[in-house]
């Protein structure tokens, strides 16, 4: 009970504050590539840190939906957060299915998004919302596809699970069904975080913005946990393609507990700085794709996952 | 050491499957030429382990020479005939892309379908092999024929052979050199000719659209 709480208290510690974190290291590369200093690596945390201190205005029209969204969006989001744990030397909450739970819950949180994005009744925010549902129908049969394909691999049904079945093994990406089903998440990871060839996070120009549009008209407080939901999304998936692809802690063998702890939360911190830089390098390269251009990325991901799929299930591997 | 190569020769086919998947003639080009890329490590490795325990060097000069023809000058050679062709940004699909790529997924399933028919279950390695070369070689195919303008026909055809390459290459550890050398030759002058053909196609009938050669028939 007492390693439970621990590992909640662990869990919800790293992925708040590394979330916000990883805007800043994107913006960084991206600065660079552009030969600009850029913002600052903490940028995020001073911006919510601001927001958090602000005034909240609401829409006269708006009802109480607009009102609960960023604590439900939020509250969903770092649930789900609770099921993909950052590292596998605690014992996490955890049952038979869970990646299922984790994917309904974002689909909860998402919904919310939408419904606020709908409710204050500006032009921009139906427009976000029509779009995002969108994206959301093409991205998530691929991701749970992909995630069974795992689980089958792995012979297990949660998310601790398949990552202690990827441990025991090597560093899995090489392996043919794995590097399948990484590309397939790779994409759904950059649909889902709203980066660039899907959505552009860093404009607000009408005819681009799908992930802003929603929250438009969110200020202050509310905009402050939307955004921090939004970071921790993304962490959520980068988490489990760190530790379900790149397992380091087979690598390495300690007796003591509290020290293999240390080392495999600082091996998670470097697995999260390597895929935050591929995915900083694919905003580098690649322009957004037009919304209609989307469903190439959808059918593409699907396919890698669908894929991963029937090779485990002919191959037997 | 097998692992990396059934995920080598898994990225050849994903690489095949990012083709279809594109739109603009220059990223066809710069597709191809990553497949080729991939094409030049996995002669690379098998040509090494050939080396080291027979000695022979055949298979690295093969792969000295896909990675001077196939990622330098082919894409080279196309990419300056896109640039004198008048370049018009257009729908350049016959099905929209989506399906495109669905379609491929099927085609994988038929060689998975028929591979196992043809080789029993449980033959190791050859099975992942043959299955992605020689998906990679129906994709070019569909590619070829998916495609309206005549570049993207000679991209099908590039990605067909180096399928073919692909299977000779995993399954039979590459064929004798004679033949490759005749296949390259084979090949680059095939890439020519067409090459030449686009040029003219495109001074008669102002696009290199081929639905246009159906004008003025006779």
């Amino acid at each position: 009970m007492a390693n439970s709480v621990f590992y909640i208290i662990v869990q919800i510690l790293v992925m708040v504050l590394l979330s916000p974190l990883i805007k800043g290291i994107i913006g960084k590369i991206k600065a660079l590539s552009q030969k600009r200093q850029g913002p600052p690596l903490l940028q995020m945390y001073y911006d919510l840190y601001k927001l958090m201190k602000k005034d909240t205005v609401v829409s006269d029209t708006a009802s109480w939906i607009f009102r609960i969204t960023p604590y439900l969006t939020f509250t969903a989001t770092l649930t789900a957060s609770l099921f993909i744990p950052v590292t596998i030397y605690l014992a996490p909450l955890s049952f038979f299915g869970d990646i299922i739970m984790v994917i309904y819950l974002l689909a909860l949180s998402r919904f919310f998004m939408t419904l606020a994005g709908l409710d204050t009744g500006s032009t921009f925010g139906g427009m976000g919302s029509s779009r995002e549902m969108m994206i959301s129908s093409l991205l998530e049969p691929a991701l749970l596809v992909a995630v069974i394909t795992v689980g089958l691999i792995t012979g297990s049904g949660s998310v601790h699970g398949m990552m202690q079945a990827a441990a025991a093994d090597s560093i899995t990406v090489f392996q043919p069904s794995y590097l399948l089903t990484f590309m397939a998440i790779f994409i759904i990871l950059i649909g889902e975080a709203c980066r660039t060839p899907v959505d552009d996070p860093s404009t607000h120009l009408e005819l681009t913005m799908v992930h802003e549009a929603m929250l438009l008209e969110y200020s202050g407080r509310y905009l402050a946990l939307m955004e921090l939901g939004a970071a921790v999304k993304e962490l959520i998936f980068i988490t489990l393609l760190a530790n379900l692809y790149i397992p380091l802690e087979g690598l390495i063998e300690i007796a003591s507990p509290a020290l293999a702890l240390a080392v495999s939360l600082v091996f998670y911190l470097l697995k999260v700085l390597v895929i935050t830089v591929f995915i900083g390098l694919a905003e580098v390269f690649t322009v957004k794709l037009r919304l209609f251009s989307l469903p190439n990325l959808g059918a593409l991901s699907f396919t890698l996952a669908f894929l991963g799929f029937v090779q485990h299930f002919m191959l037997g591997r | 050491m097998e692992y990396y190569l059934d995920s080598l020769s898994l990225l050849i086919l994903i690489s095949s499957f990012v083709l279809v998947a594109n739109k603009r003639i220059n990223s066809y080009i710069r597709t191809f030429r990553l497949q080729s890329f991939l094409l030049v490590i996995l002669a690379g490795v098998i040509g090494m382990e050939n080396f080291f325990s027979e000695g022979s060097l055949e298979i690295i000069v093969i792969a000295l020479l896909i990675l001077v023809l196939k990622v330098f000058y082919i894409p080279r050679l196309l990419q300056n005939t896109v640039n004198k062709v008048e370049y018009k940004v257009e729908k350049d699909f016959f099905l929209n892309i989506p399906i495109g790529v669905l379609i491929c997924c099927a085609l994988v399933m038929l060689v998975y379908y028929s591979v196992s028919s043809v080789i029993p279950a449980d033959t190791g390695h050859t099975r992942i092999y043959l299955v992605n070369s020689i998906s990679v070689v129906l994709i070019g195919m569909f590619f070829m024929i998916s495609r309206k303008k005549a570049i993207g026909q000679i991209i099908g055809f590039l990605v067909l052979e180096n399928g073919i390459f692909t299977t000779a290459m995993l399954t039979a550890n590459g064929m004798p050199i004679i033949i490759e050398l005749g296949m390259f030759i084979d090949l680059l002058t095939a890439v020519m000719i067409m090459g030449g053909l686009v040029f003219k196609i495109n001074e008669n009938f102002e696009s290199i659209d081929i639905n246009k050669l159906r004008n003025l028939r006779g």
